[in-house]
């Protein structure tokens, strides 16, 4: 049997606090008596280390908003409100309790548990828009726990052929294209912003240690990444490519900057780069209007692997109307099907990928695998706003936190994700995530389904007599 | 009607405060004359006897802007030095969320409390504010109903309706309680919820895990499961109930197996389930046993053989096809389907499957009611829906979806004031005690506390169900199931 696939998670507590959901303060009436320490079962109240006549003021990261403090404090002196700072994270898309949630992932590693239902809307826009579906009885296919060592995660990537050709011996006479293979439909993008050169050492290094890629404008590879290479993808623009041959000739993926050139004459970039190296060429493409022409154009044209690139909010470019990845890709993936070529590319996608349900998801609406990007940098404990306009505060000290402290942080989020795809995936009944891809059948989205239900009951319905 | 045995007793809260939803603000202009105090009904101001200075406002008892029309009391009028002002507390974001909103927990709270729904107008329960399903749907009042009278109105539904010569089973509301295992809620939750389905002739189930002694004097209204991993079943357990529930699913987490940590896997515990003391315990998904309706009805048999008094519930969870495995699940043999939808509770479920895994329940009750109805098959099976029925108004719309009656787990809980933190799970379990077996959380409140608390919960949805009835004209609940015309859609039409 080949060696299992394994994320190795480990714990890694910062020693700092994220951001807190709520506030509590002590008002002037509190009068020590010390019943809040003794109800919250979380800590979050104690008495003063130096001065024990004193309760000190709430540790509310450990605070669990069970309200016990609140409604048994003799004097009603506590008062406890949202946190603004919390509430001021993120945004319309990056919701503060995703950036909470992918914090708590990287510190344990583990699938986030709670009890009680969901608490979220009914439904939302983009990948909020639609459910996986399972089955009761009648796929039996999955096997609950126990069957998820049999769960494949692996993917492809790289040209493939349509059909095999034989001669008149019967040997193959089709030449098969080499592709990458990886363990998890996940490759990490690096955010292009000023990074210090650990937060990068760190990222290659989880990718290395997950088994999978880490994309990076070759300009910024420098010397001390380089032991990494083979988990590294440079990124380079089409006509710049020869200024990196050394560090593309040991590359076993190459990422292309799109631009409207290569639509004419990708053969000849592929060239150039398969003279430098044997490695699988990947063309990294901005979502905008009419990108399925595009992907089209380059996969009949040659393209091993094409990378399209949506906003941090997973929007295309702004155009005539601005699509959901979740529209693009389905968009891109019906495109290549009607134009029967879509088994011969390998689709990424990225951009607003921020939960570990939206690699599945974006997987279920035609993408081969997904690529990460502003959660590497979440785990490390940065914040991220979207008003007035996109910003991403990194921590202080960022850049003095140890390579290893930091990759290992990425790994337990990376692996607490690739746990909850193989839950959704067992609940599926899907034993290879390959066979996931384009598989709509598989999920329910919400505008079908609620027209399908109340708008066929409800539409200009009369009141029938009772 | 309610049965006889149903007495309505006010229960207040087991904490000295509540959550306020307003707050009351006093200035350094007062000047401590007590006015105030004297004409609040509602004590939110004080004044011990014999202090000079006003107690802080009591902020949770206070009414809040509706008070305004009473000129003779409202204290931001009456004090004389203008010293009071009123506002929306910020601690009340702070509970609930937009499926349980705040005004929902708290009116819950209120019915438990009192055996009816608040007086208050100022909380909203009716709805929550999730921006779908139940949420979006409302009740079309025809104008001019046929005049009946309370008393004339029943909530009775039938759970048999097969006519196989098996008992006629009755519940005199049409709901009951949802499974929760030995060991997820704390032994008073457990006996609370067994006791007030004795007293509302109804029925509360076990869950996967057993059947422990103390339901005996109850088993005329537990239901029995038999779930994947099998736990705790044994013939006995069985013979001793009316209704016994195959379990394939959980709304909250289709799809995935059950799993009980060791370390919950306490003596008690694994002697329920005949298992190794301090084991993890997995519930496998699905049943191995079962991969077709034909395996299914081989279950089905089994247990009417052996309980040939008994009636079979199929619980699943609500898959795009969970209209087929209802009609299965039919002509297996079962006399009730119990669909649960997606956004259902769960004492520990990952995030990821709550929020995305099958469909909500909204859906799939006109979906199986659809499907029944058109294989010839509706009048003969009992359709219970769960999952995400937080209100009365929930209940009655699930019914007017297709629905015969409801099952509720959540609800119950929040009669016996959780507060939703979800935090059941985790260390020692439940803070507030509902979710524990923790020794010294388990007894935060005793059982005769908690089942009043949940039988007055009971009547004030049987209240306000009997009122809606009555609006509509109808004598019985079961008038209104598949009324899809007497619900309106805010997005269409």
């Amino acid at each position: 049997m080949p060696k299992k696939y394994h994320i190795a998670i480990q714990p890694t507590p910062l020693n700092r606090d994220f951001v807190s959901k709520f506030k509590i303060v002590r008002g002037e009436n509190c009068i020590n008596c010390g019943k809040c320490t003794k109800v919250c079962i979380y800590e979050a109240h104690r008495r003063g280390a130096k001065d024990p006549r004193k309760i000190d003021e709430p540790h509310m990261a450990l605070c669990r908003n069970c309200f016990r403090c609140i409604q048994e404090c003799p004097r009603g002196a506590l008062v406890k409100s949202l946190d603004p700072d919390f509430s001021a994270l993120g945004g319309s898309y990056w919701k503060p309790d995703m950036l909470l949630s992918i914090w708590k992932q990287a510190e344990d590693g583990k699938v986030p548990v709670s009890g009680a239902g969901y608490r979220g809307p009914f439904t939302g826009p983009g990948f909020d828009g639609m459910w996986t579906d399972m089955s009761e009885i009648v796929r039996p296919t999955r096997d609950g726990i126990h069957g998820r060592e049999y769960i494949s995660t692996a993917v492809d990537l790289g040209r493939k052929l349509n059909h095999l050709t034989f001669d008149d011996t019967g040997n193959i006479s089709s030449k098969i294209h080499q592709t990458v293979d990886l363990p998890i439909p996940i490759i990490f993008d690096i955010p292009a912003c000023t990074l210090s050169p650990n937060v990068t050492a760190a990222c290659v290094m989880a990718a290395e240690s997950a088994g999978t890629f880490a994309m990076m404008p070759a300009a910024d590879i420098t010397a001390d990444i380089k032991k990494y290479a083979n988990s590294i993808i440079p990124l380079v623009s089409h006509e710049k490519s020869t200024a990196y041959q050394t560090m593309i000739s040991s590359a076993r993926l190459v990422a292309i900057e799109y631009a409207p050139a290569l639509l004419y004459d990708f053969d000849s970039v592929k060239e150039s780069i398969k003279k430098m190296s044997q490695a699988v060429t990947i063309v990294r493409i901005p979502a905008m209007t009419g990108i399925e022409d595009a992907v089209a154009t380059l996969a009949r044209s040659g393209a091993e692997v094409i990378h399209i690139v949506s906003d941090y909010r997973g929007m295309e470019a702004p155009g005539l109307r601005q699509r959901f990845v979740k529209e693009v890709i389905r968009a891109v993936h019906l495109r290549l099907i009607e134009e029967r070529i879509r088994d011969e590319v390998t689709i990424i996608v990225s951009g607003g990928i921020a939960m570990a349900e939206h690699v599945p998801k974006a997987i279920i609406c035609g993408a081969d695998l997904t690529a990460v990007d502003i959660p590497l940098l979440i785990a490390l404990g940065a914040l991220l706003y979207e008003e007035p306009e996109k910003t991403l505060t990194l921590p202080d000290g960022l850049e003095k936190m140890p390579v290893a402290t930091a990759s290992q942080r990425i790994v337990n989020l990376i692996g607490a994700w690739h746990s909850q795809l193989l839950e959704v995936m067992g609940a599926m009944g899907i034993r290879e995530v390959r066979r996931l891809r384009g598989e709509t059948g598989r999920a329910i989205f919400f505008d079908e389904i609620d027209k399908d239900t109340f708008g066929k009951l409800f539409h200009q319905r009369e009141m029938t007599s009772i | 009607m309610k049965p006889s045995t149903v007495v309505i007793k006010p229960m207040p809260s087991r904490f000295k405060h509540q959550v306020p939803k307003y707050k009351v603000t006093r200035s350094d202009a007062c000047i401590n004359c007590g006015m105030c105090a004297k004409s609040c009904p509602y004590g939110v101001h004080e004044r011990i006897e014999g202090h000079n200075r006003m107690r802080p406002p009591i902020d949770y008892k206070c009414i809040g802007y509706e008070c305004r029309k009473n000129d003779e009391f409202y204290c931001v009028y009456q004090c004389p030095r203008k010293a009071l002002s009123l506002s929306l507390n910020p601690m009340y974001e702070t509970l609930g969320d937009c499926r349980w909103t705040s005004d929902m927990i708290i009116a819950t709270w209120i019915m438990a409390e009192t055996g009816y729904p608040p007086e208050r107008t100022d909380i909203g329960y009716q709805i929550g504010n999730s921006e779908g399903g139940f949420d979006k749907l409302r009740l079309k009042f025809p104008e001019n109903p046929p005049k009946v009278e309370r008393d004339e109105i029943s909530t009775e539904i039938r759970l048999n309706r097969r006519n196989d010569g098996r008992a006629d089973v009755l519940i005199s509301t049409p709901l009951y309680g949802g499974g929760m295992s030995f060991g997820s809620v704390s032994l008073p939750t457990m006996l609370s919820k067994a006791h007030n389905a004795k007293i509302w002739n109804t029925f509360t189930c076990t869950g996967e895990g057993g059947y422990p002694e103390m339901l005996y004097p109850y088993d005329d209204h537990v239901i029995t499961q038999v779930a994947t991993g099998l736990f705790g079943v044994r013939e006995e357990t069985i013979q001793r109930v009316k209704i016994v529930e195959f379990k394939y699913a959980q709304g909250a987490k289709p799809g995935l197996g059950g799993h009980l940590l060791g370390e919950k896997n306490t003596e008690s515990v694994s002697r329920m389930r005949e298992a190794v003391q301090g084991t993890s315990l997995f519930s496998p998904f699905p049943f191995h046993s079962v991969y077709s309706i034909e395996d299914h009805k081989k279950h089905i048999d089994w247990i009417k053989e052996m309980n040939p008094k008994a009636l079979v519930s199929v619980k699943v969870s609500t898959p795009n096809d969970v209209d087929m495995v209802a009609v299965g699940s039919y002509y297996a043999g079962a006399h009730i389907i119990h669909i649960d939808g997606g956004y259902g509770g769960t004492g520990a479920a990952p995030d990821i499957a709550k929020k995305n895994i099958a469909m909500p329940i909204e859906y799939a009750i006109p979906k199986v009611h659809n499907f029944l109805k058109d294989e010839g098959a509706r009048d003969a099976v009992t359709l219970i829906a769960s999952g995400g029925i937080r209100t009365a108004h929930d209940l009655v719309k699930a019914i007017c979806l297709g629905a015969d009656g409801a099952v509720i787990g959540t609800a119950e809980l929040v009669a016996l004031e959780c507060v939703r933190c979800g935090n059941c799970e985790s260390g020692r379990g439940c803070a507030r005690g509902i979710a524990s077996t923790d020794s010294e959380l388990a007894d935060l409140f005793d059982e005769q506390w908690a089942t009043q608390r949940i039988v007055n919960l009971y009547h004030a949805w049987n209240f306000q169900l009997v009122e809606i009835l009555q609006k509509f004209g109808m004598k019985s609940v079961s008038e209104l199931v598949g009324r899809t015309d007497l619900l309106e859609h805010v997005d269409y039409s």
